[in-house]
């Protein structure tokens, strides 16, 4: 090993300790045993949150149970939107949730980071329409509120409450370390580009109701997409993030893409320090990196879920199974299905 | 109607009215703009899944989403799958306003608007034409404590028109369909501080009640009512405005009296236009905040839809009663040649020597409203569809606040109709308008050569008249490209401009200031088309038609009638009452 990289080893362990709990308050999500979040002790005693969370925890309680909701939404969409891949966003028992995986400055940090912050702006907007928040968009820290008040001209949306709370929450393990290091950067651009997902696909609808309903007096209003859609739209982003180096410009540190040949990013677009690892083996020293042994795959796809690559080349095994399934099904709306069981045989490959 | 005000004011006096006209009008924009806020808000709820515990099911219980008594909640449909909870037990509960707040009787109106969030499934999908049944009850409340009380209680159909964009396959599933909104509910009036919405979605399978409509994930609800602030401020602008067209349409109708005989056809137009637009202003809204009266919508409506009609109208019988006077004229012009080698301006009361025979018959018959039959009458069936079709869903509303005459087929195709027949009448109008603009013009051009060849009084009459049409054509063209102009910025923008820290709120400048200009509208043509009570050229005059003893009759001294005796056009009796001209 050369001094050099040596060199780049130490640094890089020394970035992935200070940033190792970035996003442990994503731990919250499997908190199941606290029940609600009601009181200002709960706080204390809630792990994974550094003690600016805690603050904050202590400051808007009620707020904290939609953010619990958040982090569990933001787990699910990620597996769901990994569950082909090598990676499938397993998650781990114990703190950090998703293991060391998103320690370094990877790919699948920028996805995690971009789909949390974005996953507590939309609960937190969604608890502010179903009346469980007393605040949002009438809250006075939320920009644009009128000063004449509800009666006068109404409450600004309930979005700009959810994405500040989402900026002060989930931004503030990076602005408490500062803006120097390069990780910090990178997870602050990523959780924003996450917040942008939401908010530039905004849905617009309208009402007219003027005179017989005419579009005389039209009245319109954002819609949050559903969060399905703001997932699909940071895994495009997650495939077509951009590598990045810091840079010094004047006195700021900025991102630049590393290939200068590459048109510069956006803000919604997500951006990664170092390349991810290939994800194939187990490693016992890096918590959460399962490997592919044992993962069903694809034996006709060409793409990351066929055998050949989820399988690292390792081959699979083949086994016929015999898979009872629910078939000729009577649905309601909600909560009763009847169906008879059908049983068929299936083909599952698995990777050795 | 001859010697109009506007005719004989002098270009300075023209232009200083013009001057006031045009800043009552910036101002009644810079009113909507600067101090008004927007004029609607749109606030979103998602319904709680509230459990229904009890099996028998009690008429009287609510079920409250958040605070104090609040209900069994339920998270997802998931959990109330676990928990063996029917769909019969859930109840959707929507608290309106959200907590903290409440409602003010100054947001006028309040309707809501229903979504579902439905979510894909290869073995639960949609089906084509599914309907769904809403059990839905209305309560309302003015204090935080006190019991709720029903206000309406209804089963509810309404169509899911859901599409799913993306492909049907196994990998799409937990998608949502993309539904179209669904009118919800419509109040006239927000009396109460509190409401309170419970919803049920009740399945029957023998019946086949909301069976098909696909895996429910939410119910959304989005309530919208008028602003507080823009309610004062339209009440404010309505009280100031009712005085000033009140005292005009006294003063106008003061003037129309004085004279010696009687008003004819288009002075009772404008009358009767300055009556509607008081009608409209009159802010008897100021009623609305202290008593319940939810016919108020429908009543606001009603009253539009009357000063529309007069508007359209008035701009028929104007072009009408012009063309009359000039297409008569056109008709002397090219029946009788002498007129052009005239060039001694003999008088035209000797070119005409026949005199009226019946005089008051002409009187009447040229004041004849039934003779615009034909232009008026689209125009009255027209409003009439509207007004019908208002009332089956404003006027149904008042009783049952979650009708939508949208919600059924037959409705629908009901309102459609009302809606392409009223669509019909006014493509009709306005061919009928654009004719008789056209038509009024053309005389125009063609009299144009011969006005020099005209004795004085006539010229002056007929210049009058053009110019009197022109502008109130330049001015009603102007108010009306105004008007569409605003209106596609009103739809296209998003609602305000940001100018440095100012925000201008474009919509309430749409609605203040439209509002304020057909007013000031009203207000120009009672001021500007009221009887002189000047003569014709009263200086200038000296030359060969010099009218009688005009000193001692004040004000009509000209009048020009025409008698129509088939609809087509105008006869060709052409005479000069009171005292006329001498040679």
């Amino acid at each position: 090993m050369s001094e050099e990289s040596v060199l780049r080893c130490v640094l890089m362990l020394c970035c992935a300790l200070l940033s190792a709990n970035a996003s442990n308050w994503l731990y919250l999500a499997k908190l199941s045993s606290v029940g609600s979040i009601r009181d200002e002790e709960t706080c204390e005693r809630l792990r994974g949150l550094i003690q600016r969370q805690v603050q904050i925890c202590k400051r808007s309680v009620e707020v904290m149970d939609a953010v619990r909701r958040g982090a569990q939404l933001a787990i699910d969409e990620c597996q769901f939107q990994f569950r082909n891949r090598r990676w499938n966003c397993s998650t781990l028992e114990s703190m950090p949730v998703f293991g060391k995986v998103v320690t370094q400055g990877t790919r699948e940090a920028a996805f995690v980071y971009a789909i949390s912050a974005a996953s507590v702006a939309f609960a937190v907007t969604r608890a502010c329409s179903s009346g469980e928040l007393e605040k949002c968009g009438c809250d006075h820290n939320v920009h644009g509120v009128s000063p004449e008040g509800y009666h006068w001209s109404g409450c600004s949306d309930n979005i700009a409450y959810g994405v500040a709370f989402s900026q002060s929450f989930v931004d503030v393990r990076e602005r408490s370390k500062g803006q120097s290091s390069s990780r910090a950067l990178m997870n602050l651009h990523n959780n924003e580009a996450g917040r942008k997902a939401i908010l530039s696909h905004m849905r617009v609808e309208c009402k007219c109701h003027g005179v017989s309903g005419s579009c005389e007096v039209k009245t319109c209003w954002k819609a949050m997409p559903p969060f399905r859609k703001v997932g699909n739209v940071i895994k495009e982003k997650f495939d077509g993030a951009t590598e990045v180096e810091q840079r010094k410009v004047g006195t700021t540190k900025i991102l630049v893409p590393r290939n200068s040949q590459f048109k510069p990013h956006t803000d919604e677009d997500l951006v990664y320090l170092d390349p991810s690892p290939d994800f194939c083996d187990h490693d016992p020293r890096t918590p959460g990196m399962l490997g592919t042994v044992g993962r069903q795959c694809n034996r006709t796809s060409k793409a990351i879920d066929g055998c050949e690559l989820m399988c690292c080349g390792r081959g699979f095994q083949t086994q016929e199974v015999e898979v009872v399934d629910r078939c000729s099904c009577k649905f309601h709306w909600c909560c009763y299905v009847k169906c008879k069981q059908c049983r068929k045989m299936v083909e599952v490959h698995t990777c050795r | 109607m001859a010697g109009a005000i506007i005719e004989n004011m002098s270009t300075k006096k023209l232009v200083i009215v013009g001057v006031a006209l045009l800043l009552c009008q910036a101002f009644t924009f810079m009113v909507g703009g600067l101090i008004a806020p927007s004029p609607t808000t749109a606030v979103p709820y998602l319904a709680t899944k509230c459990v229904d515990t009890i099996k028998h099911r009690q008429e009287s219980k609510w079920f409250m989403p958040w605070g104090p008594n609040q209900c069994h909640k339920i998270r997802s449909f998931d959990e109330a799958t676990a928990k063996m909870i029917e769909a019969n037990n859930i109840v959707f509960a929507v608290h309106i306003p959200l907590p903290n707040k409440e409602m003010s009787s100054w947001f006028q109106f309040m309707l809501v608007i229903l979504q579902f969030d439905i979510a894909f499934k290869m073995y639960n999908q949609i089906e084509d034409g599914a309907m769904v049944t809403i059990d839905v009850g209305l309560a309302y409340r003015d204090d935080t404590i006190s019991e709720w009380t029903e206000m309406a209680h209804s089963f509810e159909q309404r169509k899911l028109s859901c599409n799913f964009t993306t492909a049907k396959t196994y990998e799409n599933e937990g998608r949502y369909y993309e539904c179209d909104l669904m009118p919800f509910m419509e109040v006239g009036s927000v009396s109460h501080k509190y409401y309170l919405l419970n919803m049920r979605l009740p399945v029957n399978e023998r019946k086949k009640v909301n069976v098909g409509i696909g895996e429910i994930k939410d119910i959304r609800l989005v309530s919208i009512h008028q602003n507080g602030g823009f309610t004062q401020v339209w009440f404010a602008m309505k009280t100031f405005l009712t005085p000033s067209i009140l005292i005009i349409m006294i003063w106008y109708w003061r003037r129309i009296t004085l004279m010696s005989r009687p008003p004819v056809l288009l002075e009772k137009v404008i009358l009767a236009l300055g009556i509607s637009m008081t009608f409209i202003n009159i802010p008897v809204e100021w009623f609305s905040i202290s008593f319940n009266w939810t016919w108020m919508l429908l009543f606001g409506d009603i009253r539009q839809g009357i000063f529309y009609s007069m508007l359209l109208s008035f701009w028929i019988i104007f072009c009408g009663e012009h063309l009359m006077e000039t297409q008569f004229f056109e008709a002397l012009v090219l029946g009788r040649g002498e007129l052009k080698m005239c060039v001694s301006c003999v008088p035209a009361i000797q070119i005409f020597p026949e005199r009226p025979t019946n005089k008051s018959q002409d009187q009447t018959e040229r004041n004849r409203f039934s003779v615009y039959w034909k232009q008026v009458g689209p125009i009255v069936f027209g409003s009439f569809c509207l007004f019908i079709f208002d009332m089956c869903e404003r006027g149904v509303q008042l009783t049952n606040p979650f009708y939508s005459i949208w919600a059924s087929d037959v409705g629908t195709e009901l309102a459609m109709a009302f809606i392409i027949v009223a669509g019909i009448c006014a493509c009709l109008y306005f061919l009928f308008l654009c004719f008789m603009v056209f038509q009024v013009f053309r005389n125009i051009s063609g009299k144009r050569t011969s006005l020099p060849a005209m004795s004085k009084a006539r010229r002056l009459h007929y210049e009058g008249l053009i110019f009197r049409f022109k502008f109130l054509m330049l001015v009603t063209l102007i108010c009306a490209a105004m008007t569409v102009i605003f209106f596609i910025i009103s739809q296209v923008n998003e609602g305000h401009w940001h100018w440095g820290e100012h925000t201008v709120q474009v919509n309430s400048a749409f609605f203040t200031g439209i509002y304020g200009m057909w007013n000031l509208y009203v207000f120009a043509i009672m001021f500007l088309y009221a009887p002189s009570h000047k003569r014709y050229g009263d200086e200038q005059s000296s030359g060969q038609c010099i009218t009688g003893d005009a000193g001692a009759n004040s004000g009509e001294d000209i009048q020009l009638t025409t008698t129509i005796t088939h609809v087509d056009g105008p006869t060709e009796i052409y005479k000069m009452t009171g005292k006329e001209a001498q040679e």
